[in-house]
């Protein structure tokens, strides 16, 4: 490649490799190879493509931001199943149900095929030529677009992805990224920064003697299930651990719990205040713990706390005298305790029995720093979509690119984004499905899918050192008129910036002179071409980072005691986060549809979660059709009965009520994102997702519930889950 | 075939199988452990049964009607009598992974009428497709529940392209008319077998896998052959104290976990639970 009108810092700067890896040697191999040649004809096969035979290939889920290692069982040149790769730290070899459907979000029936430009009469399809005809005009050489007039709406994005997108933004003057998840967890990790000085700690569950959980599925929804999973499998090993969780909404990681206390939301800071007021009697916690520490918690013993939270003053005593008794301990935060208008001072207090017990540096680490920052993972909140709401809304913004993320169908009804989108001129979406915001666009572009387009992926939760992963295509595009998301970028590029990417015929030759070139930060000493099979080979490239320590700071606390529920909403509402369908994004796989909700066995809908003893006493029955009313607005939705749920809550799961993206998803369900009400958490601005209220109306309809469990939930006398006390088991002496 | 006929059969099959020692000189007995302390019911069992096994998605209105194809499902109790102990579920939820026993003594076989539903020699419980009629005696028969009928021909429906071209070209697309059910992975045993055999071995510990155990995350299932006594599997039947051919197991001592889920019904199931763990002190 030419570097004469490129000076060498833009050029690594352009690969997404400055910063840490600017000290890399000079230009060794940077030929340029466009995959075509990894097209075969199966008339003359290669030596290792045999009729009959599957052969796996690496690569990397993108159904979540976990990063798991999948290998793709490839037979005839089609894609059959994807197993986990036994190289990937993360997945260790082991897949999730949302990961193994990746190969039907591949394979689905509604995937975009053309692009699409709205006209007189909505959104038809047009050829490419068009469609980069009109990008070229909007967004070529001549776009007189600059800053904040050009933004780019994602869900979170890592690897070269980004790199990519930041140069394209860069072009334009820009640095305007948004990046917005619905299930933001920005709350927590502010907590988490403010009080350990890192937004996400690694977690030692397997060397934990007692986790205590306020309302993090870590199992289930959290930040990398699949090896959280795998850590809590050797946690239950002998001597085996034990796990409380406190929620006021069962996940699957409460119903793995040896004890599972039900809380009134929004009080969980309270109680871990009790508990730490607990802990400090003893001398032991006290010493040299700092005086504002105990001046924090003298107020909050334990028959205050009990009123508050409705934690019996007996369990709090219970609870401490566990974590007392059963060094390390690991104490972790989730949603549940987040979702306030103070979660944040929730969360911190949380975060403070691990300071409290001495869990940093034993059950908590820092994570290894990473040697290339550009590659990590941009992560989504909810006030970045906000402010960028707002910005539309005045007119400020001339281009609007959404990729990833899809607000019209998740943010609440007080943030109208899809009204706003009508006050942007020219708006480009990129995408596999044609989704609700989409709809919304003017331009709509269809993407590979993630099983047969090129990428770099780097996770939030790196277990050990840093991993790099690669996704690789697994098979020849279905649909010869979609595109891979680096390519479209990079056209665009090409023509706003040739100097810099004239020589890179597709994403795949840019990733590969990227990767190639930071070949020296990963101490291999191979020849280019080997470093670069050997990567795709595994999948991955590792980085051996070593973790770093956390801090351990206190930071100001505001922990009032909600407000009493009223005779209007007399009801706290909470909505619940399915491990396969999140915010949503998945309803259009037919596995996931199917696959029954574990606590509840439902499929194919939504439902409203109330207590049994709740449930009588206002005579509503399974199947009873409830409107569910907010300040903010209602949907109706069938009523069922769980009894892991604290008696004055209500709780739906969230991911249903798709007005589009495809036959499965739309008409199932309603959407309980529309009903949350406008409160946000007062140091970090994010939706409140759980202090929301609402009232139950019937309204004398009934339905059937469609699920797979019986009638009876219980094993009436049969041996069928026998459970083991644990200190009769002799998991010591087991194979 | 004649009622006499049936009980007659009946008879010779239950004293007929299993017996100690019966697949000892045998290359293969396929036996599965499910730890249900790790089990933390996640479903990645379930929909990897899915993608490896062609099971078509039936839809809400069908799944209403049991019509639902999950050879393997997660059943989720709340207690162990007939009602809640307590006003929450103190202690977590129960999670069960169900699917086919493999019983050695299935009562699913002998009710068939043609034959379709038969034992194998490496002990498992398997279904001919083209021999079933459809008659459902052996779903009814079923003590777990865990046969699935085609009342409809899902091939017509199922997979609108290009879905289809998931499908495992190793494993029939069944159509409307016959039973069917979870095979262990047939046709991963089958391709690994051939494989052994044509290079003069026997199948090595963990080199096949079921696509539910390869999945798990917690390694909760483990698979393997219990004739080998090496194998992982056979080494944890024996440390759990369970024996293939007896109905009621002898253990040593208290706190010993393996069980198999209704052998009071002389079913010989091929799956071994390990009992859920919970430190009730918590």
């Amino acid at each position: 490649m030419t570097m004469s009108n490129l000076d060498r810092r833009d050029f690594l700067k352009v690969l997404g490799i400055s910063g840490a890896a600017a000290t890399l040697a000079g230009c060794g191999h940077t030929s340029i190879e466009s995959g075509v040649e990894e097209v075969m004809s199966y008339v003359h096969p290669q030596d290792f493509v045999v009729p009959g035979i599957g052969v796996f290939y690496a690569s990397t889920c993108a159904q979540c931001g976990s990063g798991c290692g999948i290998m793709g069982k490839v037979r005839e040149g089609r894609v059959l199943k994807l197993e986990g790769n036994p190289e990937s730290g993360i997945s260790g070899g082991k897949i999730c149900g949302l990961g193994q459907a990746g190969v039907q979000a591949h394979y689905n029936p509604d995937r975009l095929r053309t692009p699409m430009y709205k006209g007189e009469g909505g959104l038809t399809p047009v050829s490419w030529e068009t469609a980069h005809q009109i990008l070229e005009q909007r967004l070529g050489p001549n776009s007189p677009l600059k800053g904040e007039q050009i933004a780019f709406l994602t869900g979170g994005v890592s690897g070269h992805q980004r790199v990519l997108l930041e140069n394209f933004l860069e072009t334009f003057d820009s640095t305007h990224h948004v990046t917005y998840d619905a299930l933001s967890t920005a709350t927590g990790r502010a907590a988490s920064k403010a009080i350990l000085g890192a937004e996400q700690p690694l977690w030692n569950i397997h060397k934990a003697r007692l986790i205590l959980s306020f309302g993090n599925d870590f199992l289930g929804s959290g930040v990398s299930p699949v090896y959280m999973a795998r850590q809590y499998a050797l946690f239950r090993k002998a001597p085996r651990g034990t796990l409380i969780q406190i929620e006021p909404r069962m996940t699957l990681t409460g119903g793995n719990a040896d004890r599972w206390y039900p809380i009134k939301p929004g009080t969980e800071g309270i109680l871990a205040l009790g508990i730490a007021h607990d802990l400090l009697q003893h001398e032991e916690f006290s010493r040299g713990v700092p005086q504002e520490i105990l001046d924090l918690v003298k107020n909050y013993d334990r028959d205050a706390v009990s009123d508050i939270t409705g934690i019996g003053s007996d369990a709090v005593r219970l609870i401490a005298a566990q974590l007392w008794n059963n060094t390390p301990s690991l104490v972790i935060a989730g949603p549940s305790v987040e979702g306030h208008p103070y979660g944040f001072s929730n969360a911190a207090a949380v975060q403070l029995l691990n300071v409290i017990l001495g869990n940093r540096g034993q059950t908590m680490e820092g994570q290894a720093e990473h040697p290339f920052p550009q590659l990590t993972p941009t992560l989504g909140s909810y006030h970045a979509l906000a402010d960028l709401n707002q910005k539309m809304a005045a007119g400020k913004t001339q281009a609007l690119l959404v990729y990833g993320t899809n607000p019209v169908f998740t943010a609440p009804s007080h943030l109208p984004f899809g009204e706003s989108m009508s006050n942007v001129p020219f708006k480009v979406a990129f995408v596999t499905h044609m989704d609700e915001t989409a709809g919304h666009c003017d331009l709509v572009l269809p993407l590979l899918s993630a099983l047969e387009d090129f990428g770099t992926h780097v996770a939030e939760y790196q277990p050990d050192g840093v991993e790099v992963m690669l996704q690789q295509p697994l098979m020849e595009k279905l649909y010869p008129e979609s595109k891979g998301y680096g390519d479209i970028l990079l056209e665009i590029l090409k023509k706003r910036k040739p100097e810099a990417y004239a020589a890179f015929p597709d994403y795949y030759s840019y990733l590969k002179t990227a990767m190639v070139k930071a070949k020296p930060v990963f101490k291999v000493s191979d020849s280019d071409d080997h470093f670069w099979e050997d990567a795709l080979r595994n999948g991955l490239v590792k980085w051996n980072g070593k973790p770093t320590s956390l801090e351990a700071k206190l930071p100001a606390l505001t922990l009032p005691k909600p407000a009493e529920l009223t005779t209007d909403y007399p009801f706290y509402f909470v909505p619940s986060i399915r491990p396969d369908m999140r915010d949503g994004r998945h309803a259009y796989l037919p596995w996931l549809q199917e696959s029954p909700e574990t606590m509840t066995t439902v499929v194919w809908d939504s439902w409203v979660e109330i207590h049994p003893k709740t449930a009588e006493a206002m005579q509503i029955k399974e199947g009873d059709i409830l409107q569910i009313q907010s300040a903010t607005g209602s949907v109706r939705a069938k009523a069922y009965l769980f009894p892991g749920i604290q008696p004055d809550t209500v709780s739906m799961p969230l991911g249903q009520g798709h007005t589009q993206l495809g036959r499965f998803a739309t008409g199932v369900g309603v959407n309980p994102y529309k009903i949350l009400d406008p409160i946000f958490d007062d140091r970090t601005g994010e939706l409140a997702m759980h202090a929301t209220r609402v009232a139950l109306r019937k309204t004398g309809e009934h339905q059937v519930v469609v699920k797979d469990e019986g009638p009876t939930t219980f094993q009436n006398g049969q041996k069928l889950v026998a459970t083991l006390s644990a200190d009769q088991a002799k998991l010591s002496k087991e194979i | 075939m004649s009622l006499s006929n049936l009980i007659q059969n009946w008879n010779s099959f239950r004293t007929r199988r299993p017996y100690e020692g019966q697949y000892d000189d045998a290359p293969y007995k396929w036996a599965m452990v499910i730890d249900l302390d790790a089990c933390i019911g996640c479903n990645a069992c379930t929909v990897a049964c899915y993608a490896e096994n062609n099971l078509p998605v039936v839809g809400k209105e069908r799944f209403g009607k049991g019509q639902a194809m999950h050879w393997i499902r997660i059943e989720r109790y709340w207690g162990e009598g007939d009602a809640m102990t307590s006003e929450f579920p103190d202690h977590g939820a129960q999670y069960l992974p169900m699917l086919c026993q493999q019983c050695e003594a299935a009562p699913c076989e002998p009710v068939c009428p043609v034959g379709a539903t038969h034992h194998s020699p490496d002990g498992l419980n398997t279904q001919v497709y083209n021999r079933c009629v459809g008659s459902r005696y052996c779903s009814a028969n079923c003590p777990y529940k865990v046969r699935y009928f085609n009342w409809w021909n899902y091939p017509d429906r199922a997979w609108p392209n290009p879905l289809e071209l998931q499908l495992n070209p190793d494993v029939t697309v069944r159509s409307k008319g016959v039973m069917e059910k979870c095979t262990f992975c047939m046709q991963r045993l089958r391709a690994g077998m051939d494989k052994a055999k044509t290079e003069g071995r026997i199948l090595a510990d963990g080199e096949v896998l079921t696509a539910c155990a390869q999945a798990c995350p917690t390694s909760a299932i483990t698979f393997g052959n219990l004739a080998d006594k090496k194998s992982k599997v056979a080494r944890m039947w024996k440390n759990q104290q369970v024996d293939l051919a007896k109905d009621s197991q002898e253990k040593s001592e208290e706190g010993i976990r393996g069980y198999r889920i209704l052998e009071e019904l002389n079913t010989y199931p091929s799956i071994v639970y390990l009992e859920r763990v919970r430190n009730l002190e918590a």
